[in-house]
This record gives structure tokens, sequence and C-alpha cells, in this order.
């Protein structure tokens, strides 16, 4: 919906802008999408001159179809799998985390999201040797239990300590916060800033229902406005710069069955490609218990409902 | 900076009336101008100036943060994150088993909530931490103050009286047993009467007080920049009576939580809970949950549940970021809250002279 500015396209004068302004046109989309032998007539415009603006700006706004070759192509040569770090996890997923789409973990409270994103962190960081951004909004990143983690795999001290640096943490407790941090990812990566470390690939978010759920629900729908704009960021970030963006989300109690649902409702749910339920083995909380559950809740390559044991020890 | 219209913190029918209009991006919004904008859009001059205002703010504030200036974001390299981690103290709690699966008592920069049936010894613990958080760092404590807000009007003076009494008496002994001159330097202020000067004592009797304790706390703090600890004694209370729409008190508990995160990062104190039980009927039993719903789990970064086994008291971790899930045993005595069997390592006084009477099983008569 971009307003309609002299300057836009070659062609386009200040005049023009207000005579097409007085019959009521004031963005690109009404103008290709109106009748230009009307318009040439109300606005006294000559009708070439508005075809040869109207092919400009179609050329400059519309997006150009690509074949599915092209596409099979681009896709085989810019996409990469990540590893989780749990071979377990990683056969759930298809051999890994994909970039180019978003997968969301979800779970109860206790049930090992946050200690499945630290894996993940810590097996790119140390696997991989590529960098990790980790959006942090509920306090729970604990860099002693990633450093155990680390410890677990490698018995090299410089290696634990570099593998730490090339995670970067950044702690935003509400949305507009988060979005800000979004923007300003994707300003680094459009300038290429090259870091030393290599490209950033994996960007893990936990969680975002704690920073959405304060907005949702009630009279405004302004929640749910702000929510889709989250989902749109997350979603180009990945498709345009190839990154895999984990997301951990919560559940709630369904009302009427009793049974537990993936919070932030329907229109949350077509964001994800991918989604992976976390349940503890055991339903109460008076049997301790290292073993996690995971199920395939959606997934556009593996079969539904597939379960796997994740040990988060 | 490219930031998108729809993304800034503004009213939201502004927003939406901005997004109408066409505007994208901050930057054109800044072009306009307010005469143009009040123009555009239909909304008075000074209107128009506030706005511009606000974006004008979040626009320096991404500047700064991309030249450099990493202080007002928050960001670090997990390396960092570990030696703050690592240089940070803990509040211990006088109970060593539950120090232990604790990862070394109430960690800073975390919320920890307390879940258990009436009676079972939560705001006993609150007490205690509000009086262990001012142990001098000789002694191996934070040495900051304590902000108790009470919603269920449960803070006894006269059993923190007898807590605090009980913890410098423990100091006493260590420093008289190793005899160093900075432990008997701290002594001097550490005392019944600075302990209970050191704890800010804020009552809130509904949910709309505690609101707005909890969001005008930030001020507060800056002026008191030692206190380490935030109790809530009673999260739950306020909010399970007399409230209809549900929904709005998940938004209100979920809002309640981000402020409280932001708070113990903030000033890097640590923040304790309280909560309540509820029975959760299933098919064929019904089991004890913790009250406020499932959306309320995921507020808190750490859960200690305490619960009984006949009629000895139990301590699990339910959920924690770095540490396992265990349960371990305590007491309760007239000196507050010690393991069951105290520690060879302690003093003698302690040990043989105390009788550690166990609190009756009913409502507590303070």
């Amino acid at each position: 919906m971009v307003v309609l500015r002299a300057g836009l396209c070659p062609g386009l004068t200040e005049e023009m802008i207000q005579l097409l302004r007085a019959s009521g046109i004031r963005t690109v989309v009404d103008f290709v999408s109106s009748d230009l032998e009307d318009i040439a007539q109300k606005c006294s415009l000559s009708y070439k001159a508005l075809v040869a603006v109207r092919r400009v700006l179609l050329a400059q706004f519309s997006a150009f179809p690509t074949n599915g070759a092209d596409l099979y192509e681009e896709l085989k040569s810019s996409t990469a799998i990540l590893p989780t770090g749990s071979p377990s996890l990683d056969q759930l997923l298809d051999s890994g985390l994909y970039t180019g789409e978003v997968t969301e973990l979800m779970g109860a409270p206790g049930s090992g999201k946050t200690q499945v994103c630290l894996g993940i962190a810590a097996s790119v960081s140390l696997g991989l040797k590529q960098p990790v951004l980790f959006l942090d909004s509920t306090g729970g990143f604990t860099a002693s239990r990633l450093y155990q983690m680390l410890q677990a795999q490698t018995e090299d001290k410089e290696e634990q300590l570099e593998a730490l640096q090339r995670i970067q943490v950044v702690r935003v407790f509400n949305i507009y916060e988060m979005l800000s941090a979004l923007q300003e990812l994707r300003d680094r990566l459009s300038q290429q800033v090259m870091s030393s470390m290599g490209p950033l690939k994996i960007v893990v978010i936990d969680s975002v229902s704690a920073v959405i759920y304060p907005l949702l629900g009630g009279k405004q729908s302004e929640g749910l406005a702000i929510m889709m704009q989250l989902a749109r960021e997350l979603k180009t970030l990945a498709r345009e710069f190839s990154l895999a963006v984990v997301v951990t989300n919560q559940v709630t109690r369904d009302s009427s069955t009793g049974s537990l649902k993936p919070a932030l409702g329907r229109s949350w749910s077509f964001v994800p490609s991918t989604r992976v339920l976390l349940e503890s083995k055991e339903a109460t909380w008076e049997k301790a218990t290292l073993q996690r559950v995971a199920s395939l809740a959606k997934s556009s390559r593996q079969p539904t409902g597939i379960q796997v044991e994740v040990d988060i020890g | 900076m490219q930031r998108a219209v729809g993304g800034l913190p503004l009213a939201p029918a502004l927003r939406a009336r901005l997004v109408a209009a066409g505007f994208q991006t901050a930057q054109e919004l800044l072009e306009t101008g307010p005469c143009g904008l009040s123009k555009e859009i239909g909304i008075s001059k000074e209107e128009a100036l506030e706005a511009l205002q606000v974006v004008r703010q979040e626009c320096h504030g991404d500047a700064t943060r991309t030249a450099g200036g990493s202080s007002a974001t928050r960001k670090c390299t997990a390396l960092e994150l570990l030696e703050e981690e690592q240089a940070q103290g803990f509040i211990i709690t006088f109970c060593s088993a539950l120090d232990n699966i604790l990862g070394g008592g109430v960690q800073l920069t975390k919320i920890t909530e307390i879940c258990g049936a009436p009676g079972v010894g939560k705001t006993q613990l609150c007490m205690q931490l509000a009086v262990d958080v001012q142990i001098p760092e000789c002694f191996g404590g934070v040495a900051g103050e304590a902000v108790f807000i009470d919603t269920e009007g449960s803070f006894m003076v006269d059993r923190v009286v007898e807590i605090a009494t009980a913890c410098v008496q423990h100091c006493q002994l260590i420093a008289e047993a190793h005899q160093e001159e900075d432990n008997l330097k701290a002594l001097e202020t550490f005392s019944l009467e600075s302990i209970l000067s050191h704890i800010y004592y804020f009552r809130c009797r509904d949910y709309v007080e505690l609101l707005a304790q909890v969001y005008l706390l930030p001020d507060f703090l800056s002026e008191h920049s030692k206190v380490r600890l935030v109790v809530v004694d009673g999260i739950a209370f306020p909010f399970r009576h007399d409230f209809e729409d549900l929904s709005l008190r998940t938004r209100l508990l979920n809002g309640l939580a981000q402020q409280l995160i932001i708070i113990a990062n903030d000033h890097k104190s640590a923040v304790v809970l309280t909560n309540q039980m509820t029975t959760r009927i299933g098919q064929s039993q019904s089991t004890l949950v913790p009250a406020l719903g499932e959306s309320w789990g995921h507020a808190a970064t750490v859960r200690l549940i305490f619960h009984w086994d006949n009629s000895q008291r139990l301590a699990t971790l339910y959920k924690s970021p770095s540490q396992k899930e265990s349960t371990i045993p305590y007491h309760i005595t007239s000196h507050g809250f010690r393991d069951v069997q105290p520690p060879a390592v302690t003093q003698n006084a302690e040990d043989t002279g105390v009788n550690p009477r166990k609190r009756p099983r009913r409502e507590e008569e303070k």
C-alpha cells in the first residue's frame, strides 16, 4: 500500500499526483486497479503517459513468477540442514533443522524446551563452528548449563570458550524490543556485515508466546495484528537470508476437552512449517525423570504422530 | 533505519490509521513532518508531534545500538554471560540440601516460584530469604536489601525477629571460630535492627494494588539500588477469588510476569513468588497442581513444589534451567528453615543446645 509520490517513477509528476488524488486515487494499488481511460478523461491527463506510468509501477512493485525447476535449483544450493545435537530429534525432523523455515517447539512448563534450545545452540556453535543468535524473552538462558553441555561434548577448553563466544544472546522482554532486535538483524544481514565467524544460519527465539500473551485476547485486536507482524518478519527473514528459525511456544489447556493444545491460537499455527510437542513421560510432578517424549505435530515432510525419546540430561 | 510502521510502539488506533494512509516505514513518517502527518491522517498537530517523538526515539535507539552501544539492549555473548553468572552470588536458605538442589541457593536475576498446600512453609521460606539476603559477603551472602510485597497478610514481624536473631548468632559463631578482621567488622553492621530496617514491606489488598505496586517497583529500586530480593507472598490470592474474566486474568498475569522478569534482570535481584495449589480432576484420580493455570507455569524460571509425606515436609525442584529434578526433606524450627539432619560442619552450640521443634501440621499460629 505505497502512497503515490512524485519521483516514484519517471513520468509521475507532482501535478499528476494532485489530479489523481482529487479523483480518489492515492496509492499504487488504486492506480493499477483502476480503469485508465476513465482516469484520462476525469483528470484530463494523456492516456499514453498513464499507461507508461502503470507499466513502470507494475515492474517495480509486483512479484515476478519463477518456474519450479529454477526454484528447486535455488533451494538445493541454498538450503542447509543443521543438526540439533540430539540424534533422535534429528530423525524426527528428517535429519535436522532446515534453513528457510520456521520450526516450533512446544510443551508444558518443565518439559525441556529451553534445554533443547540450548542443545541446538551448543551443537551448531561447536559442531559447525557457526554463529548463533539467541533471543531470550523468559530469562531462562543459563550460561552455566550451556557450558556444561559443551563440556560434555568436547574436552578442549579453547574450543569451549570459542563456542561460547559464537553464541550471541539478546534479552528482549516485550514485543517491540523483539521486533527491533529482528530489524537490527535484518539490517546487519542485508548490509552483509561478515563477521569473522562465518555466516549466521540460525536464530533461536525462546519464547515467542511470553511476549505476545500479554497482548492477546480481550476486545482489541491489537495483539493479533502485532503477532502477525512478528510472524511475517520471522518468515521473511528465514526465506530471504536462508536462516533456520527455531521458536518455542507454550501449551494451554483446552477448556472443553481438557487436553493440551498449543498457545497463540489458530492464526499462529500457520506460521511454523514444523511443530514438535515435548512431554515428560510421567504426567505428574511426583516422579522425576530425564526422558522426554517428542512427537511431531505438524510437518511438511514426515508423517505426523511419530514419537521419539529425547534425553535432556 | 527501515522500521516498519506496524512495529512501532504507538497507540493501536493511530497505527491503524497510519497503515491505512499508506505509510510503510518509520523513515517516511519522519520525512513527512508533523504538519503533513496531521493533514494526511486527520489528527491534531500535538498528537502528530507526540507520535513523531516516539518514532524518533525508536530510530535513535536503533542507531545507537548499531553504532556499538550495547548497554541499552542487553546484548552479549554467551561467554560474557557465563562470567557474569559465575561471579554472581546466591541467596542461601540455611537448608543445605535445598541449596544443593538449587545449585547453590536462590539465583539472582531469575524468578523462583514456590508452590505448596497451606501450612507447608512457603511464607517461612520467604521470611528466611528476606533475612538471608542481607548476610554480608564475607560470610557468603550477597549483602543486599529485600522488598516484601504481602497480599495475604501472613507476614509476622515477631517471627522475622526470631529468624534474624538466629541468623546473627550463626554469623557470630562463625566469626568467633575464624577470628578474621573483616568478619568482625561486618558483624558490627549486621544486627537485628539493621536487618529489620532493610526489609521494605508493602501490603497490597487486591490485584489492582498488586499490579500498581509491581509497575512502580522499578522507580523504587532505582532509588534503593542495594535491593537484591523481591518477594511477592501470595501471587495467587488476589487473582483467584472474584475474577470472572479468565482471559483478562491470563493477560494480566503474563504482563505481570514480564514486568517481574525485567525487574529481575535490570536490577540483578532475585524474585520469589509463592503460589497456591489446586486440584485437577482427571479421569480416574485427582492430583494437586499449582494454581493459576498452565500459562502461569511458564512465567517462573525455577519452580519448587513443597508437599507433605506423612508428617515429613518435602521440597521438589520441578522446573529449572540448569538443575535436575530432585526431592529433599526439610524442617522448620524456631530458628527458621533448616535441614532435617543438621550437617556436621556447623557450630556445636546450635546442634546440642536447641531442640528442633517441628511446626505442627495445622494452620500456623504465629
